[in-house]
């Protein structure tokens, strides 16, 4: 009756005590609800949420089974049930959704918004794959399930799918300056990410597919807000603001669908991306193979041009987006500790692991001084140096970069 | 209830006609100078499409070509890395065979039916661009064992008129 929303909250029971959870996302717990204990006839079940994500060690199967059964019990007359109802049909604010909610909603048919709470980039890459690949499409039918994602990842460098680390990062500096490596499952080239930086994702059909559509837009909505400000596309069709680069874009065609992200530099810290991307070029150390090169761009944050906080960018692209559509797309919140399946969870530990991030790039042949190697899934298959073949190629750096190789004068 | 209210099929029509599409004009059949044609002498046995646009060619002793069609490549635009299978891969139809990346798109390309990979086109590696110049032929990316013929009749494979046919549907 009141539409896929409330019809899935009592599985999960995160209804109720949403707005208290808002406050909650701190490690604290925020404060002391047993003050209107008496007078508050939600304290109860406001406490149990308060426990509940407060509280590391709690499973959540465990959440979910408590909460449904207390949830049926609370209301003293069916006047307050239906006033809670009403409360929540027209509370417009975001929900936190969990895993069996994601996923009921990304199989049915629709479009919506997701803003993911996690900093965690292997997870926000695995909830978009997630999205991406159980998005329900019909050939021949017109594709109105289009899903919008925004996420902001902690300190990371990230690659594209088809390219090969070592070449693109200074993954020592990376490591010691806190920055994770990441490998996309899109193409692409180097980008570097912090918490000043929003990552959205446009997901829609292989056919509507489109390469500029939601940048375009995004220019569109951005000077529609702060009007007079210098932004446009340039020929490769990235977001500019005064001749600086804001922006990259990457793309992922599958199964009759795709998807375009890009990054929005709001209010980065740029000074401290400097050392992480290799330059084009570097003495003594040549690359071939068929990774994809990165263009390398100067950037800028668009904090200048009146945009101060990552959240006022996604502000303005929901509303852009609501307002393209006709349609007020509903936005979702997830969360890491709350949002699970066990895809996701299988997707992020992918993502993160060694495997994924060494050994499954394209196949190169790396020239250092006159000395060759040549490297296939992460282990050396050739090299003029005697006794390295079938070695793993990370060890091989390590022991580079200490210097066991003679002096070369350089890392790798 | 009133912010599902708001679910209604609203139109896209607002949005430009996809420009990459428009260049997807050309043909879509197998080259046949080149060896996925050229295979057994009297030709393929059978030519079939995919709705995700890889082509297959299969011969009379089992063996099969498969690329990704004239269409998707002038869709995706300039290739610059393409990734291929390993070498005795089993595959199921509908199962990643390998991908394609042109600026800055990684996309999937599909197995249309099952078999066995024997043998990858190794001049892509160097060559991308070759997807681009003679997908449906010189751009081959790998060769199959078919498990077996007999799946070259599945419905879900288009003939080259079908598929055509399915093209100007998407896109009138």
């Amino acid at each position: 009756m009141f539409g896929i929303v409330r019809g899935l909250k009592p599985a999960c029971g995160l209804s109720l005590g949403f707005k208290i959870y808002c406050r909650s996302l701190g490690s604290a717990p925020p404060f002391d609800l047993d003050l209107d204990a008496q007078n508050d006839k939600f304290s109860d079940l406001n406490n149990m949420y308060t426990e509940m994500f407060t509280n590391d060690g709690l499973e959540p199967s465990k959440l979910l089974t408590s909460s449904s059964k207390s949830a049926t019990h609370i209301y003293d007359s069916e006047v307050d049930e239906l006033n809670a109802e009403f409360t929540e049909t027209y509370d417009f604010s975001p929900k936190i959704i969990c895993g069996q909610e994601l996923t009921k909603l990304v199989e049915a048919p629709g479009r919506f918004i997701i803003q993911s709470l996690s900093n965690n980039p292997y997870y926000n890459l695995a909830v978009e794959d997630y999205v991406f690949k159980n998005t329900p499409v019909v050939k021949g039918h017109t594709f109105l399930n289009e899903r919008l994602l925004f996420y902001v990842n902690g300190k990371c460098a990230v690659i594209g799918k088809n390219q090969t680390p070592w070449k693109e990062l200074f993954l020592q500096n990376c490591k010691s300056k806190g920055y994770r490596y990441v490998r996309r499952l899109s193409g692409g080239g180097a980008v570097v990410h912090d918490l000043g930086n929003v990552n959205y994702s446009y997901l829609t059909s292989r056919d509507a597919f489109q390469r500029e559509y939601f940048n375009q837009k995004i220019v569109g909505w951005l000077k529609e807000a702060r009007p007079g400000t210098q932004f446009d596309l340039n020929e490769r069709g990235d977001i500019h603001l005064d001749g600086f680069k804001v922006s990259g874009s990457a793309f992922k065609i599958a199964r009759g669908k795709s998807y375009h992200h890009g990054t929005m530099l709001v209010d980065s810290d740029l000074a401290s991306f400097r050392g992480l991307l290799k330059p084009a070029h570097i003495d003594n150390v040549s690359w071939s193979g068929g990774s994809v090169d990165s263009v390398r761009s100067r950037v800028k944050n668009i904090q200048g041009a009146g945009f101060k906080k990552t959240g006022d960018f996604i502000d303005i692209c929901v509303q852009g987006f609501r307002t393209t559509l006709q349609e007020d797309v509903p936005l979702y919140l997830i969360d890491e500790e709350i949002t699970q399946t066990d895809a996701i969870m299988a997707t992020t530990g992918h993502l993160a692991s060694d495997e994924w991030l060494y050994d499954s790039g394209p196949k190169f042949v790396i020239a250092l001084g006159r000395e060759k190697l040549s490297v296939e899934k992460g282990l050396i298959a050739d090299s003029t140096i005697p006794g390295l073949a079938g070695q793993h190629f990370t060890s091989f750096v390590e022991s580079f970069n200490k210097g066991k190789f003679g002096d070369f004068d350089v890392n790798i | 209830m009133l912010r599902n209210a708001a679910y209604s099929a609203v139109r896209l029509t607002t949005r430009p006609t996809p420009r990459l599409f428009l260049r997807a004009q050309s043909t879509n059949a197998l080259t046949n100078s080149q060896i996925p044609f050229t295979f057994s002498k009297s030709g393929p046995l059978a030519v079939k499409y995919t709705a995700q646009h890889e082509w297959i060619a299969a011969h009379q002793d089992g063996t099969a070509f498969v690329g990704i069609t004239k269409y998707a490549a002038d869709a995706l635009g300039d290739a610059t890395y393409v990734e291929l299978p390993e070498i005795d891969t089993e595959l199921e139809a509908g199962e990643s065979l390998g991908s394609l990346e042109s600026v800055k798109s990684a996309s999937e390309i599909y197995s249309p039916i099952a078999g066995t990979v024997v043998e990858v086109n190794e001049s892509l590696n160097d060559s991308p661009q070759l997807i681009n110049q003679d997908p449906t032929g010189e751009a081959w990316i790998a060769k199959l064992r078919v498990s077996s013929l007999d799946d070259m009749q599945n419905e879900d494979l288009m003939s080259l008129e079908q598929y055509e046919k399915s093209l100007e549907e998407d896109h009138h």
